[in-house]
């Protein structure tokens, strides 16, 4: 447990670091992007097919297999894990993501109704 | 303990949340600068207004458009020439600029005529131009000038024109932030969807949030010209006023300065569901991902590598070179929005520097936390800083260098320490993997200054070097390199041009051939 | 063939010469010590014209502002006011004049800052800061009545009325420079020193070239002391170089304490800087002295190596503040050149009776216009579209692409030059200024000459 914990605390400085989609300026937009992306990303870990019907599922794609891409050049450990425990991991990752960027955040615009 | 409160600022107690020292082990949750919020009178902060917002930072940088101001001159005056956004069509809205020139007699009587007859004589005065912008100002507004009814009374008398009105005035906000918002606004319901545009590419993205300082623009799109995309209208730097009504046609918005226009990509996803990407021109890494995302989005990821590859191999030796002698040195990171986070990690990570301070002057808590999240534990994050508290912030962290506006920079000149323009930038651009060489080149230039070194020798006190006919930047820089790094034959200093732009407007691309099917 | 002057035709403005009338009040602020300036509007005419001066000195100093929102434009933000007096004092435990400009919104909305002032006197300041010196000065610029030009002279008039007291007679006379340099400062306290003449310089903006120091600890100050401004009320007399940038404050201390003014002209050229020395030798008895004999001989010898070889018959175009455009219009017809055009940036309804004005429409042999009310683009238009043909323009930094788009030599003089170096170093005004002006005309001429191959082999044996 305490080596999940450490795992999604290292994706989670990554992508607080490195990307930008988790920030959009109001929560619901967060709320989208951060399923969706690492959604994504979780199947193209784990090598399941990726809906890739509509613009918007291809820009979520790009920003995922942008950030499996660098997962899995970064992280060796990534390699090792079973489908499961990456699907944990990535479950993790996300309520972690969510907290940060939406429910625990301070920023007071993210319930701003109008952008 | 999160919050910072400056000593220069205990007698304003409400500043102490603006500001924050990002501590070991903590995350956003734990405290987050306050943002966005009405400035305290008296502070000497740095903020413009709402009309600058609008008007100088978003409006103008539109190149085929006459921009005039409905107020006094002195609005027009003040927002004039004091950017370097520039354009190709010989920097028609760099050098042109209209102001009503409402005097007393209108304010009384009201400016609606005046106003009328200024639009036909800068119609008549260019008459090559046939779009306008118009920006309300503090006195217009508050006469209540219906800006919109005269726009539309002219476009109806002259069909050949279009008008845009902006109702933007300086008070209307914190900041010049509430301008970006508001003309954003007010494009997207005014002007999008009125144009058809001509379809050249299966690949179309509309780039938002550049504004082409020293060229930015430019060097992306050549970028985009050359995967075979077609960039649709750039909103709005060196952009063109037809092609952004437009807008609506694209297939991706690609976001860079997310402060000043996310707003229209979040409602251009929402009207006409165009997806919002936010890409990164800044730094070989971001760069590089940001490319390989849009090559993703429209298949074409291999012409995306092919650029990034090329241009990697081109100038990744000459950044290094600067890296090696830029480790370590601190950086107060301080700019007015969106360089907070564009930079505040890549500039440790490919040039090595430490970034002690990041500040917005007019960012939301948004861009605050991007920032933090970036930039490494124990830097110093301040919200709409003011002239003490920068000084205090300068004289105990002790910055290298300080990036910047121009008179702050003055500010820091007194206290010994250089500063680039973060806004206008010293030798752009900064954009692209040339312009992070440059903007490299441009800290090492500013820090490693024999001048810079003199400043800190008092010939009253201290012992002269008499030995020294001159020194050279490298005679200073180099002192500590490992002679294996001096002599080292694959990193070299920057070799381009002084002007990395016109160049640009030269060149020819290889054709794509667009499908049949789309559109 | 004469001289004529006509308003621009069009009601806009096309690029303007001139800011609005805060921005003069702003600059004159910057010249008093211990003194930060509060401009009662949005934040962009601040923070705007803070960046404008600070171009053109490549210096920064402070001027706040009362931050005025949405919310204050409604209901009136004197509230504001207070509290920027409030937290100005309490973190610049130096500042003991705080000047309160107003602007186009806070005198459209009808914000009373007289009021204002007179309820923080008898409230904040005597509650919270009993026992320090701190003076309050309202001053009215609006921004849709005249330009920076008049701010300025309004607020040296509101600066002086607020502090001039009449003490005891002094031997001191007060010398109101006009909107000026720190170089022109240097050069007028120079031409005083030699005539051995003690003066109330306002204002003091010498040191705004000021140096970088080892301990790092220097920064840019007016060094006008309230009690320079409180002994304008005592002085002999008064001298205004210019009438349109401090003639109101000379015009006030004559009519509130009898003190003899003269009013203009501004010292530009051998002949104006004559005129100056006479008059100071009139005002205080004291004689001209060989030195500045000798002083004004090197600048005789300087403009005859140019006259008329290189300066005679060449066409002049000039705009910027009024003053100045009159001065160097009238050095340049001494050099032999012919200024065929001056635009005066604002609508200023004296300028048709100014005296040198009329001299010019009376005595000028060739065809001359001013413009008043102009922008610039009345120079562009008559070079684009029009014919006007000019061998050189001269004037400030706002006007540099007429120049660089139609290949026309041009000097940067006035406010602001921030495309040059250093020239708020260098003076316009006295001798000295006048060798300035004309060698810097010439080897602007001379590098024009080399750049278009025109004759520049005429300079092998000069």
């Amino acid at each position: 447990m305490e080596n999940l914990k450490e795992r999604i605390a290292q994706l989670e400085d990554h992508i607080m670091k490195k990307c930008l989609w988790q920030f959009h300026s109001r929560a619901w937009d967060r709320k989208d992007q951060n399923e969706n992306i690492l959604k994504k990303a979780t199947q193209l870990l784990c090598d399941e097919p990726v809906e890739l019907e509509t613009p918007l599922d291809r820009c979520y794609w790009a920003d995922a297999l942008s950030l499996t891409d660098s997962f899995q050049s970064r992280y060796e450990w990534l390699a090792a894990m079973s489908k499961e425990d990456i699907k944990l991991l990535m479950q993790g990752l996300k309520e972690r993501i969510d907290f940060v960027t939406i429910t625990g955040s301070l920023n007071a615009e993210l319930t701003d109704p109008r952008y | 303990m999160p919050y910072h409160e400056f000593e220069c600022s205990k007698c304003i107690p409400e500043r102490k949340r603006h500001a924050v020292i990002k501590g070991p082990g903590e995350d956003l949750t734990h405290a987050l600068p306050l943002g966005y919020l009405n400035t305290i009178p008296g502070s000497i902060s740095e903020r413009g207004c709402a009309y600058c917002g609008a008007k100088h930072v978003i409006g103008t940088p539109m190149k085929d458009v006459i921009h005039l101001s409905h107020g006094p001159t002195g609005c027009t005056y003040d927002t004039w020439q004091t950017k370097r956004y520039i354009s190709d069509n010989d920097n028609f809205q760099l050098k042109y600029t209209f102001a009503s020139d409402v005097k007393e007699k209108h304010i009384v009587f009201g400016a609606e005529k005046v106003l009328k007859q200024n639009i036909i004589e800068a119609f008549k005065a260019f008459p090559v131009i046939k779009r306008m912008t118009i920006y309300q100002t503090c006195a217009t507004a508050l006469i209540g000038d219906d800006v919109d009814a005269i726009a539309d009374e002219v476009m109806e008398e002259m069909p050949e024109v279009d008008i845009f009105v902006c109702n933007s005035p300086g008070f209307a906000g914190p900041s010049q932030s509430g301008g970006h918002h508001k003309i954003n606004i007010a494009w997207i319901k005014k002007k999008v969807g009125t144009v058809e545009p001509k379809i050249t590419s299966d690949y179309v993205i509309n780039y938002v949030g550049e504004y082409n300082i020293q060229g930015d623009q430019e060097v992306m799109l050549d970028y985009f010209k050359r995967m075979g995309v077609q960039v649709l209208s750039t909103f709005t730097g060196n952009g063109s006023y037809d092609e952004l009504r437009a807008m609506h046609r694209a297939h991706l918005n690609v976001l860079e300065c997310a402060r000043s226009a996310e707003y229209i990509c979040n409602e251009l996803k929402v009207k006409y569901g165009i997806p919002r990407l936010d890409i990164e021109g800044f730094g070989f890494e971001p760069l590089s991902s940001s490319l390989r995302k849009i090559g993703l989005f429209f298949g074409i990821e291999e012409r995306a590598q092919a650029i990034i590859d090329e241009e990697t191999a081109r100038w990744k030796p000459e950044l290094d070179w600067y890296k090696e002698r830029l480790k370590g040195k601190k950086v107060c990171l301080w700019p007015g929005g969106s360089k907070l986070w564009h930079w505040a990690h890549v500039i440790h990570e490919e040039m090595g520097v430490e970034v002690v301070s990041v500040y917005t002057k007019f960012g939301h808590q948004g861009d605050m936390e991007k920032g933090i999240a970036r930039c490494e534990e124990g830097a110093l994050a301040v919200d709409d800083p003011n002239e003490l508290e920068g000084l205090e912030a300068m004289m105990t962290l002790k910055p290298d260098v300080i990036f910047t506006g121009k008179r702050p920079g003055e500010v820091a000149k007194k206290i010994r320490v250089p500063y680039l323009n973060a806004h206008a930038y010293h030798n752009g651009p900064y954009k692209g993997y040339e312009g992070w060489v440059r903007f490299a080149r441009d800290i090492y230039n500013a820090i490693y200054s024999p001048i810079h070194q003199l400043a800190h020798l008092d010939i009253s006190k201290d012992e002269i070097p008499v030995d020294k006919g001159f020194q050279t930047a490298k005679m200073i820089s180099d002192v500590k390199l490992s002679g294996e790094i001096v002599t080292s034959k694959t990193l070299r200093q920057y070799t381009g041009k002084y002007d990395s732009v016109s160049d640009l407007r030269k060149k020819t691309y290889p054709e794509f051939k667009k499908s049949e099917r789309s559109e | 063939m004469s001289c004529e002057i006509k308003q621009k035709e069009r009601i806009g403005t096309i690029n303007p010469i001139f800011t609005c009338q805060p921005a003069g009040a702003q600059y004159v602020s910057i010249g008093v010590k211990d003194c930060i300036g509060i401009v009662h509007g949005g934040q962009g005419c601040v923070m705007f014209v803070r960046l404008l001066i600070s171009q053109h000195l490549k210096e920064s100093f402070e001027i706040a502002s009362s931050s005025l929102h949405e919310d204050g434009a409604v209901f009136g933000a004197l509230n504001r006011v207070e509290e920027a007096v409030d937290v100005l004092l309490m973190r610049y435990p130096h500042v003991k004049v705080i000047p309160i400009i107003t602007t186009c919104s806070t005198e459209v909305i009808g914000d009373d800052v007289d009021g204002v002032v007179i309820k923080l006197n008898e409230g904040l300041l005597k509650e919270k800061y009993a026992g320090r010196e701190v003076h309050l000065i309202p001053i009215h610029t609006p921004s849709f009545v005249g330009s920076m030009v008049s701010g300025y002279d309004v607020a040296v008039r509101d600066f002086v009325r607020y502090f001039a007291k009449k003490e005891k007679t002094s031997d001191k006379i007060n010398l109101i420079t006009g909107w000026v340099n720190p170089g022109d400062v240097t050069a007028l306290k120079h031409l005083l020193s030699e005539m051995q003449i003690e003066a109330n310089v306002l204002f003091e903006i010498e040191s705004f070239d000021s140096p970088l120091m080892p301990d790092g600890n220097s920064v840019s100050y007016g060094n006008t002391t309230i009690d320079d401004l409180t002994a304008t009320g005592s002085a002999l007399g008064t001298i205004a170089l210019n009438k349109y940038e401090g003639g109101k404050a000379a015009e006030f201390l004559e009519k509130e304490f009898d003190i003899p003014a003269i009013i203009g002209p501004t010292p530009i050229g051998i002949r104006n800087t004559d005129t100056f020395l006479q008059n100071l030798k009139k005002m205080t008895g004291k004689q001209i002295p060989q030195s500045l004999v000798r002083e004004r001989g090197i600048a005789l010898d300087a403009l005859t190596d140019l006259t008329h070889l290189f300066f005679a018959d060449k066409k002049v175009a000039i705009y910027g503040n009024p003053d100045l455009v009159i001065g160097l219009a009238e050095f340049c017809l001494d050099l032999e050149m012919k200024p065929v055009l001056l635009l005066l940036g604002d609508d200023n309804l004296t300028y048709p009776t100014d005296p040198q004005i009329i001299a010019l429409k009376e005595k000028v042999d060739y065809e001359m216009e001013i413009i008043t009310n102009a922008d610039f683009w009345e120079l562009e238009n008559r070079i684009k579209n029009k014919g006007l043909e000019l061998d050189l323009i001269l004037g400030h930094s706002k006007g540099r692409f007429i120049a660089i788009d139609n290949n026309i030599p041009m000097v940067r003089v006035g406010f602001p030059t921030y495309d040059r170096a250093g020239l708020y170093r260098h003076p316009v005004v006295g001798y000295a200024g006048a060798i300035w002006l004309a060698e810097e005309m010439a080897n602007t001429l001379f590098t024009d000459m080399e750049h278009k191959h025109n004759k520049e082999w005429i300079l092998n044996v000069w």
